[in-house]
């Protein structure tokens, strides 16, 4: 047999760990033990980053098979496959071998005090699977095989292979460079020299609070403890990557979490997070029992009582609030934790039933401005592509605005790099930041965060001045287009006049634009950077308008993409059984709704069912905690004591995932993944299914919120897919793919899958003789009715740039006629009622208000945003490996900027804005703006191993959107010094 | 197969119950118990040292099987390694007597040094050697030509040795074993110089932190001075007896009082 060896190409490479957390898993590795690691290779003086994974290089000589004292060593070479080994019951632990490997691939276990390391998953090769690593990599950058088949594939693509053989001990894993002709250049190809590693990684202050407790099972456990017996596919349900995964269990027990093989998109790639959940199914910090508040609000003091004592007493005072206030006075607030079938059924029908318009997620923190902008525009929220090689993985240029896609979804941005060094096309990222997802473009532009809107009217006005747009497509699939276009030139948004306010010069503008017109292919991502802004769903809406323009909507390899595609659930009460809301909602926005909670304006909010953790994420942390002690009642439903329950009233324990059986969240590309409940949640825990039901039982709800709809495949079938989108998605049909996803719209179980809606001569769903479910038919970027809602407002239809009130430079701002505690108008772009304020553009001019902020010293841009892979909000806070990887909040600066304010890298710092302060660790990279500040969302002050303050203390509830109520939460002007 | 590993909760229980033993021997019981006992050379303290001497020797076979692999699984004999030397260490130190203040008691410092390093290791140093992990990833970069040239001459002449003294093995697995040592001793000399210079080029030792890389070297290095000093000892008790005893009374088997 040849050699055995991995080969990693460090273009693939997205640094996400996913395969650290695969190694783990199949090894029981415990903290600060590795087989492999994935290191960040950041730069102080160009904008760079790489990853490097470190595993064992099997090499020819092995260093640490020869310094190995022991007699027979504990260390073998397999002469046939060269596979380098420990036999650890020969192993003394003293570490010789540690030293020797002069790759720094030799492991260690220090509880168990012996070497550990890579064998190329031995018990995994024996079962004919190839090792974890290489199973889970969503950037397809780990390829397990015979060594000489990976040259001769490098070979084959003209790649170059890195020698790396310093001491000539013949290393067999084979490392492929990174491609020329990104940014920067003259280092790109090496991707280690002159690099270095954030200080704040891998600290052995982190480790300690790692180390003093052992880690839950199955880690640290025999593999005999851990081998399963039986596999059930499902999927992960905590992003909108919604990978399909398999559950492993050991008689009852969840052992393991893996991709499923079988998928035909995903093909058992997996991100970190969902192998990740094995450490949320075991956690022993779980809430397991119902809590009672028995001190002050914030005092975190509580007395367990029973479901039944809980239920009683929150419905008694349900309807005391009810009877002294009115029904619209509860709120209830949901999100990533919640599910779907909670968000869009359980708490909608308890709403509509209960009679209160006040039910939101997390979506006008997330989502609504594009939300708003594809209603608008395309008549549906759904994205029209998908993930597969002949849809979007055909496209000739991506274009990513605000998406750092390579770290909030990383399989498919995996899938797509692949596609794009496949066939050669090309990247361009546009973001403040040198973002994962930047690394691998073959241009990042670093515009000023918050003036999207500028760039993307400066690039239609160079696209339509020199008719370089798609005429056809306009002409006869475009409402409204000739309008825009004599707007744009009206005002002048030429490159040269955006080029100032985005930081980018004018040249690189033309040149984008130029890009995106020509390619026979090009797909515009956004995501959170763009929608999270006073400005959002303009920005949107303009962005769109580019794809539309270029032609790039309704074809295979071309489209607008903004994260991601709600499922179009149709849970609802029957009419008749629906309580009279007699006021809108008070804001769209729940951080909207604190002036109704503290003062009672527009009128009172008493009580707040909270199933996520406002207390952490609501923008704006100071207003909004002392919003919540004028309630007469908050309950908290949660899977772990957090900030939000220290305020609560009652704290609900609740189950998650395959404890209760759910579908995936709403995924980028349409696709439903079902997920069965498998396990029971710990203690006395029960699904939100159950709560809602029965305290809907307490209010006579029982004969809609049925009993038997605690089973969700039930509730499902019979309350969910009642329309043309979803009817043909049945639990039967969802069970007959072994990888558990359906993607709609399928009007009829044998109706097939579309994987590229709105192309030419198909109508869309539901819209007969319709391509676009628009009512025109077409794209809408301007009708008269449209203008009418938007003039409701103060606004136009045809977007007229705006930014950020608090910015480096006075640009253009919005302003609200009214505060949150006015009663405003009630919107024209929700079907539920719903107030928003009025508002007016307002010119740059002597009382601009970034003129007094920066005479306050706040003389830097903060921009805040999802963290690494690993993370996602504050639940994987709790997973110890997640802890491992990223443990501490930090603010990313520029070195000349840390320079300048004596700041050295993993320093801790103060970090204050108008509207707060929290402490951080400075991360140093070239790869930011100067004037920027990056910090991370998801962490909060009561989490157990790295707490820090939630960067919603540095946030602004007031700055929103007046279309979508969208917050502002990532153009804050701030300033940062040592502590 | 299980395999034997002494935890670190044991390994400072056991440390902890030495130290009080100890404190509870001289502070409390000490002062009350017979003159014999307090004598190092009376029957009682000399028949304690010779035990204590043995047990830590058994220490000292630890590092012997293990590089022979005869006697079976080398983590046991850690295991056995570790006991006997914290056994061992209250018995001498009984043994003495509390008379510190003669020779003998540099072997206590020695003694002390290796207890305090082989804990160390134990407690932080294995928390370190599992994060050296990725940590050497200049490695990673494009490798140049001259210290390759370097190498290559080093493993030369490696090669060239080794049809000396072990014609079958392979040099790129190959380590000297003690056999090595006593049937070629001057190639194996030659051949661990040359390993030792291979080393350097890599920078092996340089490649981790101060601690890790000297904790090992300086234990074995006390352990030899250790058993050095116990070969003293027994040679000066039990041929200069006179001489060890200073004028006073031999009360200890010797044979000689030179």
């Amino acid at each position: 047999m040849s050699r055995l060896s991995l080969m990693i190409d460090l273009e693939r490479c997205i640094g996400c760990k996913s395969c650290e957390v695969a190694c783990k898993q199949e090894h029981g590795l415990g903290s600060g033990e590795f087989r492999n690691k994935v290191v960040w290779l950041g730069d102080m003086t160009s904008p760079a980053l790489d990853f490097l994974t470190v595993t064992c290089q099997h090499c020819e000589r092995p260093a640490c098979l020869r310094a190995c004292p022991v007699n027979p060593k504990a260390i073998i070479k397999n002469p046939d496959t060269g596979v380098v080994s420990v036999i650890e019951d020969r192993c003394t632990g003293c570490g010789e071998c540690v030293i020797a490997c002069p790759y720094g691939a030799m492991g260690y276990d220090p509880v168990g005090h012996h070497s550990v390391k890579c064998d190329l998953c031995a018990d995994r090769r024996a079962q004919d699977k190839i090792p974890a690593c290489a199973s889970v990599c969503p950037g397809y950058a780990i390829s397990f095989g015979e060594r000489s088949d990976h040259l001769a594939r490098a070979e084959k693509e003209g790649r170059t292979r890195r020698d790396h053989d310093h001491y000539l001990m013949g290393p067999a894993t084979v490392y492929l460079d990174r491609l020329n002709g990104g940014n920067a250049k003259d280092k790109r190809s090496d991707a280690v020299e002159g690099r270095t590693r954030p200080a704040l990684m891998d600290t052995a202050r982190a480790a300690s609070a790692l180390a003093a407790e052992a880690p839950a099972y199955p880690y640290g456990s025999p593999r005999e403890e851990r081998t399963a017996d039986t596999v059930i596919p499902g999927g992960c349900n905590i992003c909108f990557n919604c990978c399909s995964t398999e559950f492993h269990f050991a008689g009852n027990k969840l052992v393991r979490i893996t991709g499923n093989d079988t998928d035909p998109i995903l093909k058992g790639k997996v991100c970190p997070k969902s192998q990740l959940t094995v450490q949320l199914y075991n956690n022993e910090r779980r809430l397991t029992q119902p809590l009672k508040r028995i001190g002050a609000r914030g005092e975190g003091r509580f007395e367990p009582i029973s479901w039944i004592q809980a239920l009683d007493e929150i419905a008694a005072k349900m309807t005391a609030v009810r009877d002294k206030w009115g029904s619209e006075t509860l709120g209830i607030f949901s999100g990533t934790r919640t599910g779907t079938l909670t968000n869009r059924g359980f708490i909608r029908i308890f709403g509509q039933m209960w009679g209160t318009p006040n039910i939101e997620s997390t979506e006008p923190f997330c989502s609504a401005g594009k939300n708003v902008a594809y209603e608008l525009t395309q008549g549906s929220v759904a994205c029209a592509n998908s993930y597969t090689p002949t849809d979007l993985g055909s496209a000739r240029l991506f274009v990513y605005f605000g998406d750092n896609q390579a770290e909030t979804r990383p399989v498919y941005f995996g899938l797509l790099n692949d596609c794009r060094i496949k066939n050669k096309a090309k990247t361009i990222v546009v973001d403040p930041r040198l973002t994962v997802t930047a690394t691998k473009a073959d241009r990042w532009l670093p515009i000023r965060t918050g003036t999207d809107l500028a760039l993307a009217l400066a690039m239609a006005h160079h696209i339509l001045a020199n008719e370089l747009h798609d005429k056809a497509f306009c002409e006869t699939w475009v409402e409204g287009w000739e309008a825009w276009r004599d707007y744009i030139v009206a005002k002048h948004y030429t490159p040269d006049w955006a080029a100032p306010i985005v930081g980018i010069p004018a040249d690189d503008i033309r040149r984008l634009a130029e890009e995106i017109a020509e390619a026979d292919g090009c797909v515009i991502f956004a995501s959170r950077g763009v929608n999270q802004h006073t400005n959002s769903a303009q920005t949107n809406r303009a962005l769109m308008f580019l794809a539309a323009i270029t032609g790039n909507w309704g074809r295979k390899g071309g489209g607008f993409f903004n994260m991601s595609s709600a499922v179009p659930i149709s849970a609802a009460a029957p009419p008749e059984r629906r309580a009279k809301i007699t006021r809108p909602m008070v804001r769209r926005s729940p951080t909207g709704w604190t002036e109704a909670m503290g003062k009672g304006k527009p009128y009172p909010m008493k009580a707040l069912i909270a199933c996520n953790n406002p207390m952490s994420n609501w923008p704006g942390q100071d207003a909004a905690r002392e919003a919540v002690k004028g309630l007469d009642l908050f309950v908290h439903i949660e899977m772990f004591e957090n900030e939000t329950s220290a305020y609560a009233d009652y704290v609900l324990p609740v189950a998650t995932g395959i404890e209760k059986g759910d579908i995936g969240r709403a995924n980028d590309d349409r696709r439903v993944v079902w997920i069965d409940k498998m396990i029971e949640p710990p203690g006395e825990a029960k699904s939100d299914d159950w709560i809602w039901i029965e305290l809907g039982k307490r209010f006579g709800f029982d004969d809609v919120l049925k009993d038997k709809y605690k089973d969700p495949a039930v509730f499902w079938d019979e309350m969910c897919i009642d329309n043309d989108h979803l009817r043909g998605i049945t639990q039967k049909r969802l069970h007959s793919v072994p990888y558990r996803w359906v993607r709609f719209p399928v009007a009829s179980e044998d109706a097939p899958e579309i994987e590229t809606l709105y192309m030419e001569g198909t109508s869309a769903v539901g819209h007969p003789g319709k391509r676009f479910p628009t009512p025109s038919g077409k794209l809408e970027f301007f009708t008269p009715a449209m203008e009418a809602k938007f003039r409701a407002l103060g606004l136009s239809a045809l977007p007229e740039f705006y930014s950020e009130r608090e910015h480096l430079i006075d640009l253009p701002y919005i302003e609200m006629d009214e505060g949150d505690d006015g009663h405003g108008i009630v919107s024209p772009f929700y079907p539920t009622p719903t107030s928003a304020s009025p508002a007016r553009i307002r010119q740059p001019g002597t009382d601009s208000p970034g003129i007094a902020l920066r005479a306050r010293g706040f003389d830097m841009e903060l921009v805040t945003g999802r963290p690494p892979a690993p993370h996602f909000h504050s639940w994987t806070h709790y997973f110890w490996q997640a802890q491992e990887m990223w443990p501490d909040l930090y603010v990313q600066l520029h070195p000349k900027r840390a320079a300048s304010l004596n700041i050295k890298d993993g320093e801790k710092v103060k970090v204050e804005t108008a509207h707060g302060a929290i402490e951080a660790i400075a991360w140093l990279t070239a790869g930011i703006r100067e004037t920027a500040a990056f910090v991370p969302i998801g962490w909060g002050e009561k989490q157990p191993f790295h707490p820090w303050r939630s960067v919603n203390f540095l946030t602004d509830k007031t700055q929103r959107d007046p279309i979508s109520d969208q917050t502002n939460l990532k153009s804050l002007l701030c300033r940062i010094s040592q502590l | 197969m299980t395999r034997p590993d002494l935890s670190n909760r044991v390994l400072i229980a056991s440390i902890a119950a030495a130290a009080a033993i100890l404190v509870v021997y001289f502070a409390l019981a000490r002062p009350v118990l017979p003159e014999a006992w307090r004598t190092p050379g009376s029957p009682q303290l000399y028949f304690t040292g010779v035990a204590g001497a043995a047990l830590l020797l058994v220490s000292m076979v630890f590092a012997v099987v293990k590089r022979t692999g005869g006697g079976g699984a080398a983590p046991a004999w850690f295991v056995a390694h570790v006991v006997c030397a914290t056994v061992g260490l209250v018995l001498v130190v009984v043994h003495s007597g509390g008379h510190l203040r003669r020779p003998p008691a540099l072997m206590f410092l020695a003694l002390l040094g290796l207890v305090t390093l082989g804990v160390w290791a134990r407690l932080q140093g294995a928390r370190r050697m599992a994060a050296t992990f990725a940590t050497k990833q200049r490695s990673f970069q494009p490798a140049t030509g001259d210290r390759r040239q370097e190498l290559a001459g080093v493993i030369a002449k490696k090669k060239v040795l080794l049809t000396e003294i072990d014609p079958a093995a392979r040099e790129g697995t190959f380590s000297l074993t003690p056999g090595h040592w006593i049937k070629h001793p001057r190639a194996a000399l030659r051949y661990a110089k040359l390993v030792r210079e291979e080393n350097r080029l890599m920078g092996v030792r340089a490649s981790v932190g101060l601690e890790q890389a000297l904790w090992r070297p300086l234990h074995m290095a006390l352990g030899y001075l250790f058993v050095l000093g116990i070969v003293i000892h027994v040679i000066t008790v039990t041929f200069f007896a006179g001489y060890v005893a200073g004028g006073g009374p031999i009360g200890w088997w010797h044979l000689a009082a030179w």
